[in-house]
C-alpha cells in the first residue's frame, strides 16, 4: 500500500473561489471582537466573498448548510498577533481579555459559521508545504467520511508583518455531482435504511 | 463500497502532570488524584489565579514529543520497515516553526512523512486521530502515528488568565455547582492507529478499537457554545452511527467538560439530546478535574486514558465535586472509580469555533 497517501479517492471539486490581494482588495474591513492583527479580517472577508458570490446572502435556509465544514489552512497563521503576546508577557504587561478568543484561529470560522449557518466540522491545519492541495486534502477526509457535503476551504497568509501583502484564497468544495450519492459514507445510507 | 476497515489503538505513549507512561495516568484518575500545583515554571506576578498541573523534570516539547513517538512505536511494536510507510499526524498550537518540527519529528522517528499538523484549539488532537481512523478505514492508510503535546507555557497561561477562563479558586469542578472555571495542564501524547488485521498479520493486539468518530459545528459564536448543545449531539450522533451502537450500549463518557459553568451544561444538554434517556444512566467523568485541560493534546490525552479505564475496567473520578447542578443532570463518576459495566465508551471534545468531536471507543 502506498504510504501517506494525501488525496481522497475522490477529489473535491470546486463550487466557487475567490480571493483577496490586501494591495488590490485594500485592508480587509475589521471584524467586531477581532483586534490588533489583519489575520482574522483577511479570513472574514475572504471567506464573506466567495460565500456571498455563491450564496448570495446568508443563511439561504441555514438547514441547507447544517453540513457544511470549514478548513484553515496557514503557513504562519497570525503572526502578529501571536508576536503581540509575547513581547507583552515577555516585558511583564497584561494582555488585553479580547486576545484570548482570537489567540486560536477556531474562533474566526466560528464567527462565519455563526453567520452563515455553517454546522459542518471546524478544522484548522498548519500547512507543511502547499497550503491549498493540504486543504484540499482535508476536505476531502471530512466529505469523504461522511461529516460534510461541503467544505469551505480559506487558505490565509500574512507576509513579512506587512499588511499591504495580506493575501487570501477561499474555495467553496463540494463532490462532483455524479459522484455524490456514492462518495457519502455508509454511515448516512445506513441512517436511511 | 467495500466494508469499512477496523481501526485499532496499536500502542501508545503518554505523559501528563500524572507522570509518565500508562500506570502513572491510570492510578491518578482511578484515585482522583489531582495534579494541580502552583506554578514554578514560570513567572506568575500579576496574573489572578496562578495553579496548573505541571509535570516537574519535563525536557523541552519537541524532545517530549520525539520520546512518546518513539515510545508509541516501540509498544506499537512497529520495526523500521512499517515506520519508513507509516506517516505522521500532529496536533500542536499553531505558528510558522511549527511545519519544520513536524518534518523534524516524522524524520527522527523514521517515519515516512507528515500526512497533516492539527491546530484546531482543543479539538486538535481528536480531529488528527478522526482523520486518521477515516483514511484506515477506507483503506487509505494501514497506519498512522498521531502525536500531539502542550506543556503549560506563559503565553498561553497570560491568555487564559486574560480572559478570564481560569478557576479563580485552583480547583477545576466539572459538572459541579459554584464551578469557576478551567486549569492548564501538561501532556504529550502519541498513539498508534492501525488496521486491525495489519496488526493480526503481525500478530500484534490491540489495547481498544476505535469503533467510531464524528466532528461537528454549532454554527452559534467566536467562542462559545450552543447552549442546547446541538452540535455536539450530532458529532456524538456519527460516532454512535459509525460504529454501530446504541447509547445503553455505553459504558463511559469521558466528558470535554473543562469546569467552564456554560460550557458544562451545554455538554450535558448535548448528551440528552444525542442519548436520550441513557444520558442520565451512563458513567461520566471529565478527567480534566485530575489532569487538567492540555489544550491541543486534551483529545489524545482523554482518549488514552479512556482506552485505559477499558482496559482496567474501571472508570476515573470527576474530581473537583462540590454538588448538583440542576444543568447537568448525569451520572457522575464521584467518590470513587467504578466497575465498567458495558463495553464502549465515549471521549468528547469541544474548542472555541464551536468545533466538536466524539470518539467511540471498545475494549479489545
Amino acid at each position: 500500500m502506498t504510504a501517506g497517501l494525501s488525496t481522497p479517492l475522490i477529489e473535491p471539486v470546486i463550487r466557487h473561489e475567490a480571493w483577496w490581494w490586501a494591495a488590490e482588495d485594500g485592508p480587509a474591513p475589521t471584524v467586531p471582537g477581532f483586534v490588533l492583527s489583519s489575520f482574522n479580517p483577511l479570513v472574514a472577508a475572504v471567506a464573506e466573498r466567495c460565500l456571498t458570490e455563491h450564496y448570495a446572502k446568508p443563511p439561504q435556509p441555514p438547514s441547507d448548510r447544517e453540513r457544511t465544514g470549514i478548513v484553515l489552512a496557514t503557513r504562519a497563521g497570525d503572526r502578529v498577533s501571536a508576536e503581540h503576546v509575547r513581547q507583552t508577557v515577555e516585558a511583564g504587561g497584561r494582555l488585553g481579555p479580547l486576545l484570548f478568543f482570537q489567540s486560536v484561529p477556531n474562533s474566526i470560522l466560528g464567527y462565519l459559521a455563526a453567520r452563515w449557518g455553517l454546522a459542518g466540522p471546524i478544522v484548522c491545519i498548519s500547512a507543511a508545504a502547499d497550503p491549498v492541495a493540504e486543504g484540499v486534502a482535508e476536505a476531502g477526509v471530512l466529505m469523504a467520511d461522511g461529516d460534510a457535503d461541503e467544505v469551505l476551504l480559506i487558505v490565509a497568509e500574512q507576509v513579512a508583518g506587512d499588511p499591504q501583502l495580506d493575501c487570501a484564497h477561499a474555495l467553496l468544495l463540494g463532490w462532483p455531482a455524479e459522484s455524490l450519492a456514492s462518495s457519502r459514507f455508509a454511515l448516512f445510507s445506513k441512517e436511511m435504511a | 463500497m467495500p466494508d469499512p476497515v477496523r481501526v485499532g489503538i496499536a500502542g501508545l505513549a503518554v505523559t501528563s502532570a500524572l507522570g509518565r507512561g500508562r500506570q502513572a495516568q491510570l492510578a491518578a484518575v482511578l484515585g482522583g488524584a489531582c495534579a494541580f500545583t502552583p506554578i514554578s515554571r514560570f513567572d506568575t506576578t500579576g496574573r489572578r489565579v496562578t495553579v496548573a498541573a505541571t509535570l516537574p523534570d519535563v525536557a523541552s516539547l519537541p524532545v517530549e514529543l520525539a520520546v512518546a513517538i518513539a515510545d508509541a512505536c516501540t509498544d506499537a511494536g512497529l520495526g523500521r520497515p512499517q515506520r519508513a510507510s507509516t506517516p505522521l499526524l500532529l496536533a500542536v498550537h499553531g505558528g510558522p516553526e511549527i511545519p519544520r518540527l513536524a518534518t523534524g519529528l516524522a524524520e527522527a522517528a523514521g517515519l515516512y512523512q507528515v500526512l497533516r499538523i492539527y491546530t484546531a484549539a482543543c479539538v486538535s488532537g481528536s480531529s488528527a486521530v478522526s482523520a486518521a481512523a477515516s483514511l484506515i478505514s477506507r483503506g487509505e492508510l494501514d497506519r498512522a502515528v498521531v502525536a500531539g503535546g502542550y506543556l503549560v507555557e506563559p503565553d498561553q497561561y497570560a491568555l487564559f488568565d486574560a480572559g478570564k477562563a481560569l478557576a479563580a479558586d485552583g480547583v477545576a469542578r466539572p459538572f459541579s455547582r459554584d464551578r469557576r472555571g478551567l486549569l492548564l495542564g501538561d501532556a504529550v501524547v502519541a498513539v498508534v492507529l492501525e488496521a486491525e488485521h495489519r496488526s493480526a498479520d503481525r500478530g500484534h493486539q490491540p489495547l481498544a478499537r476505535l469503533a467510531g468518530w464524528g466532528r461537528s459545528g454549532d454554527a452559534h459564536h467566536p467562542c462559545q457554545p450552543a447552549p442546547d448543545g446541538r452540535g455536539l449531539a450530532r458529532a456524538i450522533e456519527a460516532a454512535l452511527l459509525r460504529g454501530g451502537v446504541e447509547a445503553d450500549q455505553l459504558g463511559y463518557i469521558n466528558a470535554n467538560a473543562t469546569g467552564t459553568a456554560f460550557s458544562d451544561a451545554a455538554e450535558a444538554a448535548a448528551l440528552a439530546l444525542a442519548l436520550g434517556d441513557a444520558a442520565g444512566r451512563v458513567p461520566v467523568s471529565s478527567t480534566k478535574s485530575v489532569h487538567g485541560h492540555a489544550l491541543e493534546a486534551s483529545g489524545l490525552l482523554e482518549l488514552v486514558i479512556t482506552v485505559l479505564s477499558l482496559a482496567e475496567g474501571k472508570l476515573g473520578v470527576n474530581a473537583g465535586y462540590l454538588g448538583p447542578d440542576p444543568d447537568c443532570p448525569l451520572d457522575l463518576v464521584l467518590d470513587g472509580p467504578r466497575q465498567l459495566a458495558a463495553p464502549y465508551a465515549l471521549s468528547l471534545n469541544s474548542a472555541f469555533g464551536g468545533a466538536n468531536t466524539a470518539l467511540l471507543l471498545a475494549a479489545a
